[in-house]
C-alpha cells in the first residue's frame, strides 16, 4: 500500500501547492467561485425545502410525493454518477499524460489501478456534493430526522458512489478493450449527445405545460401514475431510498438491515471484481491506447461535394482553407455531433411556435401574431448568437498550434478572416431564414412582415457571423485541451453581450417604423408622407448598424492577428 | 537572398533579438547557431512572418517582408522546430491544402509534385492516413514536403533534425545540400554542431540577441584561435562572450 500512497501524493501535493502559492488573481477567482458555489448551494436548499414544505402540507399524497421525489433524485444522480465515472475513468485510466511515467515505475499494477480509481471517484462525485447535498439537507430540515439519518446518509452515499464507480469503471475497461481509447471517447461523446437529444425531444413533446392544466387529468390516481418514477427492488437507489426514508418518517420496514447489507456488499463486491478484471485486462487496454493506429479518412464524396459548394467561388487559397476547415470539422466527432443537438433545438423551436395558445389571448389575433413574429427576430438572433459562440467564435482559435502555417503563408490575415466569414455565413443564413420564415408561416404574418423580417434576418446574420469571426480573432486561444473551452472564456462572454446588444439595437430601431407601417396596412390606409421623413432614416440607421457590425470587428480581428506578438 | 537589417525584437522590456545585420547570398547553406535562449527561434519566426519585428527590416529575395508580406512569404518555405499540423487531414490533403495556400501553378502539377515529395520522404504509404496517426518524425518529414512543395527560393528551417531517425536525418541533409546547389538559400538554425559542421557553408553564432561571430567553420576556428571541432570553437566563442562584463 506504500505505492498507493505515493501514487496519490502528486495530486494531493498539487492541490496543496496551488492553495498555498497561488497568485492574487487566482485567489480572487477562487473566492468568487466559492461565493457563487455557496449562493447556488443555498438557493438549491431553499427551493428544495420550499417544495418539500408544500408537499408536506398536501394531505394524503404529500408524503408519497416526497418519497417519489427522493427516489427520482437518487436515481437521476446515480445515472449521472455512472456516466461521469465512465468519462472520467477513460481519462484517468487511459488518456492522462502522466500515465506513461506511472506505468514505467516499479509500482504494482493493482496499486496503480486503485490510485486511478480513487482519482476517478473524487473527480466524478464532487457533483453529488454540490447538487445532491442541499436537496438531501432540505429533506432533513423539513422532516427533522434524528442524528442516525446523517450517519446513514454519509455511509449509504459513499456506498452508492462506490457502486456507480464500480459499474462505470468496469464498463470503461471492457469498452477500451473492444475499441481504442480515443475511439471510445468519440463513441461516448456521440452517445451522450444522442441521449441528451432524445431526452430533450421526449420532454418537449410530452408537453409538460399541460401539467398546469387541470382538464388534462381526470383523477389523482392518473396524476400520480403520470408522476411515478421508474423503480425496481434490484436498483441500489431503491435500497438507499428505503433506508433514508425510514429515518424521514416512513413506516418501519423489516428490510432495513437487508437493504443496508445489500448496499455495502454490492459496493465492496464491485470493487473486488474491478480489481480482478483490471489485473486481467487493464494493462492490455492501456497498451492498446498507446499504439499508433493507421486511421483512414472517410467521407471523401460528401466532403468533396461540400468543398465544391462552399469553397470553389472563393479563390484557390481561401478554397484550400475552407476545404481544410470542412474536413477537420466533419472528422472531429466532438464537433459534428453537436449538429445533432442543433437540429433538435431547431425542431423544438419551431414546434413551440406551432403549439402557442394564441386563440386564448385577449389581444387581437392578427396584432398578436405579428407582434410575436417581430419579437421572434430577437429570439432567433439570440439563438444564432449562441450557435455562433460555439461554432464561429472559436473558428480562428481552431487553427490551434498549426496557426503558424497561416501566419507564414502568403495570405493576409484580413483575407483569411473574410474567407471564414464567407464560409460560415452560408449555413447561418440558411438557419436564420428557417427560424424566421417557418415561424412566420406558422404565425400567419402579413406579407409585409414576412418580407421585412426575412430581409432583416438576412442582413443581421452577416453582423452576427462577422462579430463571431472578428472577436474570435481578437481573443484567440490557440493552446487548448478542448475547443469548447474557447467559447466559455472571456472573449466568448464579450461576444454574447455584443451580439445580443446588436440584435436588440436592430429591433429597437425597427420597432416604431414597423408599428406605423403595420397599423396603416391593417387599417387599409397609406402611411402619411410626414412619417416617411423619420421611417426612412430609421431603416437607414439599421443598414448602417449592420454594415458597422460587419466591418468593425473584422478590422479589429485582422489587426490583432497581424500584430500578433506572442513569443 | 536574405537580408536582415537592424533586426530587433523586444518583449515587455526584454530584448530577444538586438539589432542583427545579416546578409545571406543566393544558393548558400547558412547555419545559425547559439545557446538556448539566444534569439535563434525569435529571429527565424520574424523571418517567417510569424512575429513582427520591433525595429529593423527583413528582405527576402529582394522583397521587403513588412511592405509586401504576401509576396515575400510566397518565396519562403518554412520548417518550424515542432511540427504542429492539422491532425484531421491526411498527408496528401495537407499537401493539397498547402498547394492551394501558396497558389502553386508552375512547372509540374501540384498533385504530381506532392506525390514526388511524399515518395522522396518515404511517406507514400501513409499519404491517405490521417496525420493524427503519424509519428513525430513522420510529421516533421511531412512539414518538409510542404515547405519544398512551392519550390521556394528560400528555405527557413528551425532545428530540422529533432525527431528524425538517422536515415531521415541523412536524407534531409542531402536534400538541403541539393537545394543550395540548385540556387535555393537555406537558412537553418540548429543545436547540433555536428550537423552545422557537416552541411553548412557559412555559420553565424548568436548570443543574447546579437551576432557574435560569423564565417565558414574554418574562419570561425581562426577567429576563436582554436584548432579543432566546431564544438570547441562554439564553446570558446560563447564562453568568451559570457565572461565579458
Amino acid at each position: 500500500m506504500r505505492d498507493l500512497a505515493l501514487l496519490l501524493s502528486p495530486r494531493i501535493m498539487g492541490v496543496v501547492n496551488e492553495m498555498r502559492g497561488s497568485a492574487t488573481g487566482a485567489r480572487k477567482r477562487r473566492w468568487i467561485l466559492g461565493g457563487v458555489g455557496i449562493a447556488f448551494w443555498a438557493a438549491m436548499f431553499l427551493v428544495s425545502a420550499r417544495v418539500l414544505r408544500y408537499f408536506q402540507s398536501v394531505e394524503v399524497i404529500g408524503d408519497v410525493l416526497a418519497h417519489h421525489l427522493l427516489s427520482m433524485i437518487l436515481l437521476t444522480f446515480f445515472s449521472l454518477l455512472i456516466f461521469s465515472h465512465i468519462i472520467t475513468a477513460l481519462s484517468n485510466l487511459y488518456l492522462s499524460k502522466d500515465l506513461e511515467l506511472c506505468h514505467a515505475t516499479p509500482a504494482s499494477l493493482e496499486e496503480l489501478f486503485l490510485s486511478r480509481v480513487l482519482y476517478t471517484i473524487v473527480d466524478s462525485s464532487w457533483m453529488v456534493l454540490v447538487f445532491g447535498l442541499p436537496v438531501l439537507m432540505a429533506y432533513a430540515w423539513v422532516y427533522e430526522p434524528g442524528p442516525v439519518f446523517y450517519l446513514t446518509l454519509a455511509h449509504s452515499g459513499v456506498a452508492m458512489v462506490l457502486i456507480a464507480a464500480g459499474i462505470g469503471i468496469l464498463f470503461t475497461m471492457v469498452l477500451v478493450n473492444v475499441f481504442p481509447a480515443h475511439r471510445t471517447r468519440d463513441i461516448l461523446m456521440l452517445l451522450v449527445i444522442l441521449m441528451v437529444v432524445a431526452l430533450y425531444l421526449l420532454f418537449r413533446f410530452l408537453r409538460p405545460e399541460r401539467l398546469v392544466d387541470p382538464d388534462a387529468f381526470f383523477s389523482a390516481v392518473q396524476y400520480m401514475s403520470a408522476l411515478k418514477a421508474p423503480d425496481s427492488p434490484y436498483l441500489p437507489t431503491h435500497w438507499v431510498t428505503e433506508v433514508l426514508w425510514r429515518h424521514l418518517g416512513g413506516a418501519p420496514t423489516p428490510y432495513y438491515g437487508f437493504h443496508m447489507v445489500l448496499l455495502w456488499s454490492t459496493a465492496l463486491a464491485l470493487l473486488v471484481i474491478n480489481v480482478w478484471i483490471a489485473e486481467a485486462i487493464y494493462f492490455s487496454g492501456y497498451s492498446r491506447s498507446q499504439e499508433a493506429k493507421r486511421r483512414r479518412a472517410g467521407g471523401a464524396f460528401f466532403l468533396g461535394l461540400l468543398r465544391r459548394v462552399f469553397a470553389a467561388p472563393l479563390g484557390r487559397d481561401l478554397a484550400a482553407v475552407a476545404d481544410k476547415d470542412i474536413r477537420t470539422f466533419f472528422r472531429d466527432n466532438s464537433q459534428w455531433s453537436q449538429l445533432i443537438l442543433l437540429g433538435a433545438l431547431v425542431v423544438v423551436y419551431l414546434y413551440n411556435f406551432s403549439v402557442l395558445p394564441l386563440e386564448r389571448s385577449p389581444i387581437r389575433l392578427e396584432f398578436l401574431q405579428n407582434q410575436i413574429a417581430f419579437l421572434n427576430l430577437g429570439l432567433a438572433g439570440f439563438v444564432l448568437s449562441a450557435i455562433s459562440v460555439r461554432f464561429i467564435f472559436p473558428a480562428v482559435s481552431a487553427e490551434g498550434r498549426a496557426f503558424w502555417i497561416l501566419q507564414s503563408a502568403p495570405m493576409s490575415m484580413r483575407r483569411f478572416l473574410w474567407g471564414k466569414l464567407a464560409v460560415y455565413a452560408v449555413p447561418m443564413l440558411v438557419l436564420g431564414e428557417i427560424l424566421v420564415v417557418f415561424t412566420n408561416r406558422l404565425l400567419q404574418v402579413t406579407p409585409f412582415m414576412m418580407t421585412l423580417l426575412a430581409a432583416t434576418m438576412f442582413l443581421s446574420v452577416f453582423g452576427i457571423v462577422a462579430m463571431g469571426v472578428g472577436l474570435g480573432a481578437l481573443y484567440p486561444k490557440f493552446r487548448y485541451e478542448n475547443i469548447a473551452q474557447v467559447s466559455t472564456g472571456f472573449g466568448g462572454l464579450i461576444y454574447m453581450m455584443v451580439s445580443s446588444l446588436f440584435m436588440a439595437a436592430v429591433i429597437l430601431l425597427e420597432a416604431a417604423p414597423v408599428y406605423v407601417i403595420f397599423m396603416a396596412d391593417a387599417r387599409g390606409e397609406t402611411v402619411p408622407l410626414v412619417h416617411w421623413l423619420w421611417i426612412v432614416p430609421a431603416f437607414g440607421l439599421v443598414l448602417a448598424l449592420q454594415a458597422f457590425a460587419v466591418i468593425k470587428p473584422m478590422r479589429m480581428g485582422a489587426r490583432a492577428l497581424s500584430e500578433n506578438d506572442r513569443p | 537572398m536574405i537580408r536582415l537589417i537592424d533586426l530587433t525584437k523586444t518583449y515587455r522590456g526584454f530584448t530577444a533579438v538586438d539589432g542583427i545585420h545579416l546578409e545571406v547570398p543566393r544558393g548558400r547553406l547558412f547555419g545559425f547557431l547559439g545557446p538556448n535562449g539566444a534569439g535563434k527561434t525569435t529571429t527565424i519566426r520574424m523571418m517567417a512572418g510569424i512575429l513582427k519585428p520591433t525595429r529593423g527590416r527583413i528582405e527576402l529575395d529582394g522583397i521587403d517582408l513588412a511592405e509586401h508580406p504576401s509576396e515575400a512569404k510566397s518565396r519562403v518555405g518554412f520548417i518550424p522546430d515542432r511540427p504542429f499540423i492539422y491532425e484531421k487531414l491526411t498527408g496528401m490533403e495537407f499537401l493539397r491544402f498547402m498547394g492551394g495556400l501558396y497558389r502553386i501553378d508552375h512547372g509540374v502539377s501540384p498533385e504530381d509534385r506532392a506525390l514526388e515529395l511524399l515518395e522522396l520522404f518515404e511517406l507514400s504509404d501513409w499519404r491517405d492516413e490521417l496525420i493524427e496517426s503519424y509519428s513525430h518524425g513522420m510529421k516533421q518529414r511531412l512539414v518538409m514536403c510542404s515547405a519544398l512543395l512551392p519550390a521556394p527560393p528560400i528555405l527557413v528551417v528551425d532545428e530540422p533534425m529533432v525527431g528524425l531517425d538517422p536515415k531521415a536525418a541523412r536524407l534531409v541533409k542531402d536534400i538541403f545540400r541539393d537545394q543550395a546547389a540548385s540556387g535555393t538559400t537555406v537558412f537553418m538554425s540548429t543545436h547540433s554542431l555536428e550537423v552545422a559542421q557537416e552541411v553548412c557553408e557559412e555559420i553565424a553564432i548568436i548570443q543574447s540577441g546579437r551576432i557574435i561571430a560569423r564565417g565558414t567553420p574554418e574562419q570561425l576556428g581562426q577567429q576563436a584561435g582554436v584548432d579543432g571541432t566546431l564544438e570547441s570553437v562554439f564553446l570558446k566563442i560563447t564562453q568568451e562572450r559570457m565572461s565579458i562584463p
